[in-house]
């Protein structure tokens, strides 16, 4: 039977109980991982924020009080930092998830696809391929294959004549590469409205 | 959850053992505080030391408030000794030699010993000697003595007894009497001989003087004084200056002496370093004779006037300004404040436990005494 408790009621309820905090995160998740990857581009760097953004949000989870601010809208706060940080930064740090005891995950490969099919890429296609051009050679010709011409990925590594593995790092590495320009530029990655 | 991104089941996964993990350490958590809370219940010995403490700081704290107290009518008993009159310090006069006796009024016949600061001259007076003897430095332990004539006790204050008289008085008038006040005062300063040294008005209606007065008249001028208006305030205080007075006479009749030795030797000196040498020293025995002819002249002067201090007020007027204080933070006046504070609590403590200690003595002996009875009924019983 599902929880009936609100977002706040579970956030509040997770301090002496840790479980709900649990449930917490099955409700909320994926529409956080595509909120990040939206904005990032990048499988790697969004399902890393999410992690580290549920992670600190577990951390600090005493510190919330109920002020008219909802429990979700909490946490998206603290993925608002978090992806700040990265823009500033160009790196996720791991400083929650250590701090709880959580160990550094890599994303299983067959993930990528799916995370990319979180983003829509139809509005920022333009943006996109003028920032291919400052890609490098490598990461240019994978970027164009897997966003541009829509390709799987073992169709890509064949193509560029790499392993799938090699494939997928080079698209993760050069569509964060683009999103961090774009940030820089100042061009919005989305327009969708936050949860 | 419904998602088929491995990586959020994986997090999911990762978030349940941090929860379970922290859900294992809030159980222990409130284990140990169970603990605590159990613990905070002392042993039945160490409660038993607790109560004692209290009990003992509680003793201190009202043998503390019982010395004070009792030090307090102390302190008004020589406000009031000094307002009648005298107030001694016969042992500053001798530099910081404690006084041999400091009774309130002279003992008839006996002026007391009066020890100069180093010891090596010793002037004492039996019979009230007008004339002071001397000793000088062989004669330092024989005090000379000389007798007088037999004179009446009141003489004898009267020559004998060097104390310098000061007095203060506030005196309020009727509003628009500041000027008759005025001269009241000025006046009466003046009909005793005396004349006003400082006068400082505010406004023709609030003034500070300061009179000087023949000694002898010093009770007629705070008598009169008194009379101008409402006295709000009144204090006479006396310094002795006996010791130092008679101290003093006995180093200058030393170096008169002294410097009449050496002219007799000067003038059957026969070679010019000899003539040179005692020239110095006679030159350095007069200069001494001339400070301490300074200070004895000082000395008979603030004696021979009393000084008094009068504030004249019309009863409406503002209150006058006080004199602003120039005296900066000092830390060792801190440090000197601050210690002397501490051995008057000490001081107040010893004196509670004075008062306290035979009091508990006695309650201890009527429960010891009541447990007793007690006992013995029980066991009669």
């Amino acid at each position: 039977m599902p929880d009936q408790r609100t977002d706040t009621e579970l956030l509040i309820a997770s301090r002496d109980e840790p479980d709900a905090f649990t449930e917490l995160y099955r409700r909320h998740a994926e529409d956080l991982l595509r909120y990040f990857a939206r904005r990032t581009l990048d499988p790697e760097t969004a399902a890393e924020l999410t992690a580290e953004t549920f992670a600190e949000a577990f951390a600090s989870r005493q510190t919330y009080t109920d002020k008219g601010v909802n429990g979700v809208a909490w946490i998206y706060g603290i993925a608002r930092h978090r992806l700040g940080r990265f823009f500033r930064h160009g790196r996720v740090d791991a400083s929650a998830r250590r701090r709880i005891g959580m160990p550094e995950r890599e994303l299983p490969p067959e993930d990528y696809e799916r995370i990319e099919d979180l983003i829509d890429f139809a509005p920022i296609r333009e943006a996109l391929s003028e920032a291919l051009e400052t890609l490098s050679p490598d990461q240019r010709e994978a970027m164009k294959l897997r966003v541009i011409d829509e390709l799987a990925y073992p169709e890509v590594a064949d193509r560029l004549g790499c392993s799938e593995a090699n494939a997928r790092q080079r698209v993760s590495r050069g569509l964060r590469k683009v999103a961090l320009m774009l940030q820089q530029r100042g061009m919005q990655l989305t327009t969708e409205v936050e949860a | 959850m419904n998602t088929d991104i491995h990586f959020l089941q994986q997090l999911e996964d990762d978030l349940t053992e941090a929860a379970a993990r922290e859900a294992a350490l809030l159980a222990e958590v409130d284990d140990d505080e169970v603990s605590v809370h159990r613990s905070r219940r002392l042993p039945r010995r160490e409660r038993h030391w607790g109560a004692i403490a209290a009990s003992l700081v509680a003793f201190l704290v009202l043998a503390g408030s019982i010395g004070f107290l009792a030090q307090r009518p102390g302190q008004q008993e020589r406000a009031a000794s000094g307002a009648a009159g005298v107030k001694r310090d016969v042992g500053d006069a001798v530099g910081g030699v404690p006084a041999a006796q400091a009774s309130p009024a002279p003992m008839p016949g006996t002026v007391g010993e009066a020890t100069s600061g180093s010891g090596t001259r010793a002037g004492s007076l039996t019979q009230g000697g007008v004339d002071f003897s001397v000793g000088d430095q062989a004669a330092a332990d024989q005090p000379a003595t000389v007798h007088g004539g037999p004179l009446l006790p009141s003489q004898q204050q009267g020559d004998l007894s060097k104390i310098i008289r000061d007095g203060r008085i506030s005196i309020v008038v009727p509003d628009g009497d500041f000027e008759t006040s005025l001269t009241s005062v000025s006046r009466i300063a003046t009909s005793l001989g005396g004349f006003v040294l400082t006068s400082t008005t505010q406004n023709q209606n609030t003034g500070t003087f300061t009179l000087r007065i023949p000694a002898k008249k010093f009770d007629v001028a705070m008598e009169r004084l008194r009379a101008v208006g409402e006295v709000q305030a009144d204090a006479v205080t006396g310094q002795d200056v006996t010791a130092e007075f008679i101290d003093q006479t006995a180093r200058l009749q030393i170096l008169l002496d002294r410097r009449d030795l050496l002219e007799g030797l000067q003038s059957k000196a026969t070679t010019s370093q000899e003539i040179l040498r005692l020239a110095g020293l006679i030159e350095k025995t007069q200069l001494e004779i001339e400070q301490t002819q300074g200070q004895l002249r000082y000395l008979k002067n603030q004696v021979a006037e009393a000084t008094i201090k009068v504030d004249l007020r019309e009863r409406h007027a503002p209150e006058a300004q006080p004199e602003p204080t120039t005296e900066g933070p000092s830390l060792s006046r801190a440090i000197r404040l601050g210690w002397q504070g501490f051995l008057r609590v000490i001081g107040a403590v010893i004196v509670g436990l004075g008062y306290l200690i035979p009091i508990a003595l006695i309650g201890l002996a009527i429960w010891g005494l009541v447990t007793l009875v007690r006992r013995r009924r029980r066991a009669a019983s």
